[in-house]
């Protein structure tokens, strides 16, 4: 028998050992990284944390009573490690940007910073942690009894719990690191970690060779019965319990703690993807040999829970039994330690901080050292947790199988999965959603699980757990709504997890989110997009630099706060003195304390003393970038439409054009036919009477002739005309252009139609140009033009006494004739139609010609780079004007020539 | 440590593309892991009878175990090789 003596000098020697491996790699990191540290093996090693006295003992309790059950404790987080690391990858990314201290920390900052839901997930966490914590002064309790002796339980177990506090204050509580690592600790850890495995596996070894004689022999005898369990093995508790423990591998705020928060590189992720597992295998191999061995070797009646230290004490193995007892109790320090130190941040971070800043706070200046208390409250938790958890011991009377016990914790941390899972991958999740979800999950966890395993003790009565609150059976904890024929654990599990997921889901469909929450929404779900939120300078700030310097040095510590200011300062250009307050200075200001008391604290100081909030340009783009994909998308489509629009007004605007062009070319049409009408007729029936007619006399046929004659000429005219029309129009004629004198063009036309104008005593006058002015023209053309102009004022000229006055003006690089005369001129509709095809006047005699003469005459103009307009004169009178373009290149020839 | 502005495209790329790989391989392996263990495929396996001393569904379990281990164990090599570890946030240079 082990001597009580021997077993607390042992224990003493080895938690002093463990102190030594803590303080020295603590110390060696200060100086600089230490290389084997940052190895991923010590980071896996660590995660093996999950281990715990409930593995070590409970494992081969279960494996005794349920045969093959246990493995899906391990099956859970093998499952994550093995094919969902990318998950606890992206966790490890968000809780870098965003300085994340604890699963508190982490769903309260992704739902917009919120304190309440810290607060929540703290509480939830401390309840859940409680039970897992009074597992292991449990476990260590039984096994020092075993070995010491029928020693009192309690007062063993208060004395565990209480040396277990000192050592994690003493652990954990040393400072508070910004980035809330803790490297000895984690060093520690890794240390435990393979005292338990290789203490689990000399057991197992010296059970099947030592004890049974080899493999063959431990499985022997056993039925069928002893490895399925009692029913069907791979049935819904199995799928529970593997959904369970793969949930609080992502879940536990310790496994959060050891997983995400104490992680140094991303990649050592890529090594525990593998290594875990294959530790989780190593320990789980030699359980069901040791169970088995257990049944058959030791009495009937032995507490199965402690067949890994009753099997070596049995055979008189002193040495391994005591092994055992300190892989045992290793695993259980292990857990203790980071799950006190994970729960004890939440609290201080949380819930002391918020309370305290409230108080402490004077105005806009934080008093006191924040440090000191934040310390002082770690430590207060710390002994807070393992008291609640000895308080749970107790009352639960330490007398349920260890693995219900853990099982409870299980369901509890599953609460956080909804809202864990939610806001790292959905953007529309919110915090009314995840409160609700919470709120309602833990409550039905609570009645239906966690209470009712005090057996009526606490709160619950025995009564209300067989028959439901008053007697209401539809009520009652263990078979809610009737569901009798379900596993108690898989029933809680359906209910608690399954409600919270529901109303998470629902409440966050239906409700919106404040700009903070869908800010933070959106950096975690697009974490490995986003740069980390730096915020751009976008408002002056009125806090001064001092004041946030004050305060970063009362949370971060004197010499971390001046580090951070002289890298800020540096970042702005500043040679000497302290950043200008820019909302990049306080946003990385308030990731820095984060990384001390939480993103929620941090905020709501920062934001106090900035008297602001602190969202940057980067983040608030984040958001909009969304909504402007919207925007821009809408943006195109209106655009494109449009230029349909466009495309379709321009083809209605060519097509209307087409259609007056067809009309145009109709009605042209019609009225040549109508011109060449008038005097076919004529020649056709003059031409009928000389053919039938014989009693034609000669004078008669002779002036028949003539007739026909004239007309055919007409005919030729007008053809003549209507080609030259089409010609000019379509541009098809080629004018010779050469300087023209105006003089002389005007006069030669006034002698073309003088026999005309004499006729009619037509009274000219000419006021010419000075001499030598020269257009550029088409002699022949522009005669025809004057012409046609000039003879029209005469034959449409009804005054008696007929008038026409010809101006003529030099003006810059224009030449106009005006054509003046007194006939009554045009009215303003007039003009409009006048230049128009078979256009006549309605003044003067009839059959004056085709009506082509003032279409052909300004298609001349218009051909030679001129025009013929219509003009009205201050009095109303209207006049033809000719335009031109002056020649002036003579013009200059001839000032040189002056010279 | 930041990512050189000097990488060409390619090869900024490739690490992302192995990556998205091996993030379909290991989601195939959870597939196949969970449907392996789970029900009704695992109750295929709850045959009695023992293979060198070892009841069959206790191998079975351990079997496909270890089978999973040694596919996140292939896995994990591209990842580390292809691995684009950010800067974490500390070192980041501050921008302004």
């Amino acid at each position: 028998m082990l001597s009580v003596d021997i077993l607390l000098a042992v224990c003493l020697g080895y938690v002093a050992l463990l102190f030594i491996i803590a303080f020295i790699v603590d110390r060696r990191t200060r100086q600089g990284p230490l290389r084997w540290l940052h190895s991923p093996v010590i980071y896996t090693l660590s995660i093996s944390v999950y281990c715990t006295s409930w593995t070590f003992y409970g494992a081969v309790g279960s494996a005794a009573r349920n045969g093959l059950e246990f493995v899906a404790i391990y099956l859970g987080p093998t499952l994550v490690f093995v094919g969902w690391w990318w998950l606890l990858r992206k966790l490890v990314r968000i809780a870098k940007v965003h300085r994340t201290t604890s699963i508190a920390d982490l769903i309260s900052s992704r739902y917009g910073k919120s304190p309440s839901l810290a607060v929540l997930v703290t509480v939830i966490a401390v309840i859940a942690t409680t039970p897992y914590i009074a597992l292991q002064l449990q476990s260590v309790t039984r096994s020092y009894q075993v070995i010491a002796g029928e020693a009192d339980g309690i007062t063993t177990a208060f004395w565990v719990a209480a040396g277990m506090a000192l050592f994690t204050i003493l652990f954990g509580t040393r400072n508070v690191d910004a980035d809330e690592r803790h490297h000895g600790v984690v060093a520690a850890i890794a240390f435990e970690a393979i005292v338990k495995l290789l203490a689990l596996i000399a057991v197992g070894v010296f059970a099947v060779w030592g004890v049974a004689g080899g493999l063959g022999n431990v499985f022997a005898d056993v039925p069928a019965e002893a490895i399925r369990g009692a029913g069907d093995i791979f049935g819904p508790r199995w799928v529970t319990l593997t959904f369970l423990s793969a949930t609080a591998i992502i879940c536990l705020p310790r496994q959060f703690q050891v997983t995400v928060v104490e992680n140094i590189e991303e990649r050592h992720l890529g090594t525990a993807s593998w290594l875990f597992p294959l530790y989780l295998l190593g320990i789980s191999l030699f359980i069901m040999p040791i169970a088995f061995v257990g049944l058959k070797v030791l009495p009937a009646g032995s507490n199965p829970d402690l067949f890994v230290l009753t099997l070596p004490l049995a055979e008189q193995q002193n040495e391994l039994a005591l092994f055992a007892f300190l892989g045992g109790f290793s695993s259980a320090t292990s857990m203790v330690i980071v799950a006190a130190i994970a729960v004890s941040t939440m609290v201080s971070n949380h819930i002391v901080m918020p309370v305290a800043l409230r108080f402490l706070a004077v105005g806009r200046t934080v008093g006191s050292d924040v440090r000191g208390l934040l310390l002082t409250s770690r430590r207060i938790s710390i002994a807070a947790i393992l008291g609640l958890g000895f308080l749970y011991f107790r009352l639960s009377g330490g007398s349920d199988a260890l693995a219900a016990i853990g099982l409870i914790a299980f369901v509890g941390v599953a609460q956080f999965l909804p809202s864990l899972l939610g806001g790292i991958f959905w953007r529309g999740a919110n915090r009314a959603g995840a409160l609700t979800g919470l709120i309602c999950g833990t409550l039905l966890w609570a009645y239906t699980l966690f209470l009712p395993s005090f057996g009526g003790d606490f709160i619950l009565s025995a009564a209300v757990l067989a028959d439901g609150p008053w007697g209401i059976a539809a009520l009652r904890p263990q078979s809610l709504l009737g569901l009798t024929e379900m596993d108690p654990l898989v029933h809680a599990v359906v209910w608690s997890v399954g409600f919270n997921a529901l109303t998470f889901i629902a409440i966050s469909s239906l409700t919106g989110a404040d700009a903070l929450e869908r800010l933070q929404g959106a950096l975690f779900v697009n974490v490995y997009r986003s740069t980390g939120g730096e915020a751009q300078a976008i408002t002056e700030h009125s806090v001064d630099t001092e004041d946030l310097y004050v305060l970063a040095q009362r949370i971060l510590g004197r010499d971390h706060a001046r580090r951070l200011f002289e890298e800020m300062a540096q970042a702005q250009d500043a040679t000497h003195g302290m950043p200008r307050v820019t909302d990049q200075v306080i946003a990385r200001l308030e990731r820095e304390l984060a990384g001390s008391i939480g993103a929620a604290s941090a905020h709501a100081v920062v934001t106090r003393i900035t008297g602001n909030q602190t969202v940057g340009m980067t983040e608030l783009i984040d958001i909009a970038s969304e909504t402007q994909e919207l925007i821009e998308t809408s943006r195109q489509l209106s655009q494109k439409s449009a230029e349909l629009e466009r495309a379709a007004q321009q083809l209605r605007e060519v097509n209307e054009r087409l259609r007056t062009l067809d009309a145009q070319k109709d009605e042209f049409l019609s009225q040549v036919s109508h011109e060449l009408r008038t005097p076919m007729t004529s020649v056709r029936s003059f031409s009928e009477i000389l053919l039938s007619d014989q009693d034609v006399t000669d004078t008669e046929r002779a002036q028949f002739v003539s007739i026909i004659h004239d007309e055919s000429l007409r005919l030729t005219r007008l053809l003549d005309e209507i080609l030259n029309i089409s010609r000019l129009e379509a541009g098809t004629v080629d004018l010779l252009i050469l300087p023209v004198d105006v003089n002389s063009a005007v006069t030669g036309a006034l002698n073309s139609i003088a026999g005309m104008t004499r006729n009619r005593k037509v009274e000219i006058s000419f006021e010419g140009a000075e001499d030598g002015v020269q257009v550029l023209a088409n002699d022949d053309r522009l005669r025809q033009a004057l012409i046609n102009v000039l003879s029209n004022a005469v034959k449409y000229n009804g005054s008696r006494l007929p008038r026409i006055d010809i101006r003529t003006h030099a003006t810059g690089a224009h030449v106009s004739i005006d054509i003046i005369d007194n006939g009554g001129g045009v009215t303003r509709e007039e003009a409009a139609t006048v230049f128009d095809k078979f256009t006549r006047g309605n003044r003067g005699d009839a059959d004056q010609g085709a009506g082509l003469g003032l279409t052909i005459s300004r298609a001349i103009m218009q051909a030679m780079g001129g025009d013929l307009t219509v003009e009205f004169a201050s009095d109303g009178s209207s006049f033809f004007r000719l335009k031109l373009v002056r020649d002036n290149s003579l013009v200059v020839q001839q000032a040189t020539g002056d010279d | 440590m930041t990512l050189g502005t000097d990488q060409s495209a390619a090869d900024r790329l490739a690490p992302q593309r192995s990556n998205r790989k091996a993030l379909d391989r290991s989601l195939a392996l959870l597939l196949v892991g969970t449907v392996a263990l789970m029900p009704p495929i695992a109750g295929i396996f709850l045959i009695n009878g023992t293979i060198l001393g070892i009841p069959f569904t206790l191998l079975y379990v351990l079997a496909v175990w270890a089978l999973l281990v040694i596919g996140a164990a292939a896995l994990s090599r591209t990842l580390r090789d292809s691995d684009e570890t950010l800067p974490a946030a500390e070192d980041q240079p501050p921008k302004g």
